[in-house]
């Protein structure tokens, strides 16, 4: 498996649908994403988080063990959820607009392993504190296999961007933007893969 | 006498050129030096036409003299040229305006012709030599054809040499005529009435998909058996190359050949599973068989209440870098959500949710997990033939934690 040198493609083909991979990242560098941005000016078009290992990604892969859920709203109903990672934690949202996810979440109980595909969005709160979420597309029951499988990947992935990250302009646009070592982030995959052995 | 024939050649060669000029103006000049100054009809032509040519300042504009055809592989469209060629296959005109298509050839190519109603030409028949005066080369979906117009005068002549088709490796295919060596490896279902038969046909260096047309004296191939097919026509659809045999000669051989069968392998996660996924029913009607709506209603065939049930995946699987739109098959699908169709047709019948249940039955059963799939891509999605769920690999682990610490 190699990394995406590209993140997205410098030429997307004009009226076809390529779909974006589910980049694998853990919840500790997740949350050190700050940079967001809109590839296009079209309503549409695809919005990106540019990750500190130095790729953009429009949607993520990750497994972890649901923790924590709640409804909320009343209009607006909408689940809000917290899926943990060897790393740390993830927020993840399902609201009306993702009518599956929220069926899935009403019938997941805490604390059990799932697997989320989902959108990372970044807010800021109005006493300017940086906040990532993941909206959610799709949140199943998995077991802890699967989570083992995804912690290699995920690890694997994460190398592979640091190793790729000095040959391109999505790593270029990371060590700008959040300047940090590299060798935190191998550290992480390192604790990461550390917990399965126990 | 009538000149007009002779007058229409000329003026569409004109006229071709981008020039106006007068039919009957160019009759007129053709019946003087026919009538008037005894000039054999072919010497006016050739008189009229340099005239015209001077006159405009065309050049080449000059009919072929004999001696002067074009050999058939260094045709390009836009072209008036002359030709001379065996015809090797008819295939029954597509529309009422055209009169014969087929395929001629000599001993550098061949080529598809079409032989317009209007041209008011003789009847071809297969395996005679023809020479084509006139006649202009022009593009249809890709590949060059040969025109046959009022223009163009066709004549009979004796046979000019011995035409040995050059078998085209798979993998080299173009839209055009080409004669290949393969095995027939997959036969498809039907998707139209009109189909006799369709799948794929693998040489050594690929495979590509064929299909033969419904037609009197055609018939259909055995899977796994070697054929020398001459001179089929290569078309592009939706940016794939398919065969039509109709206009082919086909050979069934002895013996075997080691196939390409073109398979990819991808692994990753099932990201998102599609509508249509699940069970599904089909079309009963032979040849057809669309997946039904809700309504149980087909495209082609309206409402279908006896309609056939079917288990298919089709859904993404994602590696984290690349993501592919895969579809797997009745048989492949029972083994990896754990179900038969009759036991989803089962469920489906005695549960409120009917169809759903069992979509959704397959999303908890595949949605976030790891596979490997194979299978053969075709218009950016695998088509699966094999597909395994991913363990967790201890080794892995290993060979992970010395390359996250190695560095470190």
């Amino acid at each position: 498996m190699t990394n995406g040198a590209a993140a997205f493609p410098a030429t997307r083909r004009e009226g076809s649908f390529e779909r974006e991979p589910a980049r694998r990242v853990f919840a500790g560098e997740l949350r050190e994403s700050r940079v967001h941005f809109k590839e296009g000016q079209d309503e549409k078009s695809p919005s990106f988080v540019l990750l500190p290992t130095g790729a953009c990604c429009n949607r993520v892969f990750f497994v972890g063990t649901l923790t924590e859920k709640k409804r909320q709203g009343e209009q607006n109903l909408f689940y809000r959820a917290r899926v943990v990672d060897p790393t740390g934690t993830f927020f993840v949202m399902a609201g009306s607009y993702q009518p599956e996810a929220m069926q899935q979440m009403a019938r997941l109980d805490p604390p059990s392993f799932v697997a989320v595909v989902g959108k990372p969005t970044v807010y800021q709160t109005p006493d300017g504190a940086v906040l990532i979420s993941v909206r959610c597309e799709s949140i199943t029951p998995v077991d802890k296999e699967t989570r083992d499988q995804w912690v290699l990947d995920c690890a694997a992935a994460t190398l592979d961007r640091l190793e790729k990250a000095a040959s391109t302009p999505d790593g270029e646009r990371a060590r700008k933007e959040y300047g940090m070592d590299p060798a935190i982030f191998r550290k992480m995959a390192y604790e990461a893969l550390a917990q399965l052995r126990l | 006498m009538d000149f007009s024939a002779t007058a229409e050649r000329i003026s569409q060669k004109v006229v071709s050129r981008g020039h106006a000029v007068e039919k009957t103006a160019i009759e007129t000049k053709l019946r003087r030096l026919v009538e008037e100054f005894g000039v054999p009809l072919g010497e006016a032509e050739r008189t009229v036409t340099n005239e015209l040519a001077r006159e405009f300042s065309i050049q080449g504009l000059q009919t072929g003299g004999p001696g002067e055809a074009k050999t058939l592989d260094a045709l390009a469209p836009g072209e008036w040229v002359t030709v001379e060629g065996k015809v090797v296959a008819l295939t029954a005109p597509p529309s009422p305006s055209i009169s014969q298509t087929g395929i001629v050839a000599d001993t550098t190519a061949a080529v598809r012709f079409v032989i317009w109603s209007r041209a008011n030409a003789p009847v071809l028949r297969e395996g005679n030599w023809y020479r084509f005066e006139s006649a202009v080369v022009d593009q249809y979906k890709g590949s060059v054809n040969l025109k046959v117009h009022s223009g163009t005068t066709i004549t009979e002549v004796p046979a000019g040499g011995t035409i040995k088709p050059v078998i085209t490796p798979i993998a080299d295919l173009c839209p055009g005529i080409a004669s290949v060596r393969g095995k027939m490896i997959q036969e498809w279902e039907a998707t139209h009435d009109r189909i006799l038969q369709s799948g794929l046909i693998a040489d050594e260096t690929g495979s590509a998909r064929f299909v033969t047309w419904k037609e009197e004296g055609r018939e259909r191939l055995n899977p796994g058996t070697v054929y020398t097919i001459f001179y089929a026509t290569v078309d592009e659809f939706n940016g794939r190359l398919s065969l039509t045999l109709n206009t082919a000669t086909v050979v069934p051989e002895e013996g075997d050949i080691e196939v390409n069968r073109g398979d990819t392998s991808f692994e990753g996660v099932f990201v998102h599973l599609a509508p249509g996924s699940g069970l599904i029913k089909r079309c009963p009607v032979e040849g057809c068989n669309r997946v039904l709506s809700r309504q149980n209603y087909c495209p082609v065939h309206e409402i279908q209440p006896t309609f056939q049930y079917d288990l298919r995946i089709k859904g993404w699987l994602d590696n984290g870098v690349e993501t592919r739109e895969v579809l797997v098959q009745r048989a492949e699908t029972e083994g990896l959500v754990g179900m038969t169709l009759e036991q989803a047709r089962e469920i489906a019948e005695n549960t409120p949710l009917g169809m759903d249940e069992i979509f959704l039955r397959f999303r908890d059963a595949l949605l976030g997990r790891y596979f490997s799939c194979r299978g053969r891509e075709m218009d950016g999605r695998l088509l699966v033939s094999g597909c395994t769920p991913l363990r967790f690999q201890p080794e892995r682990l290993a060979d992970l934690l010395n390359r996250a610490g190695g560095s470190a």
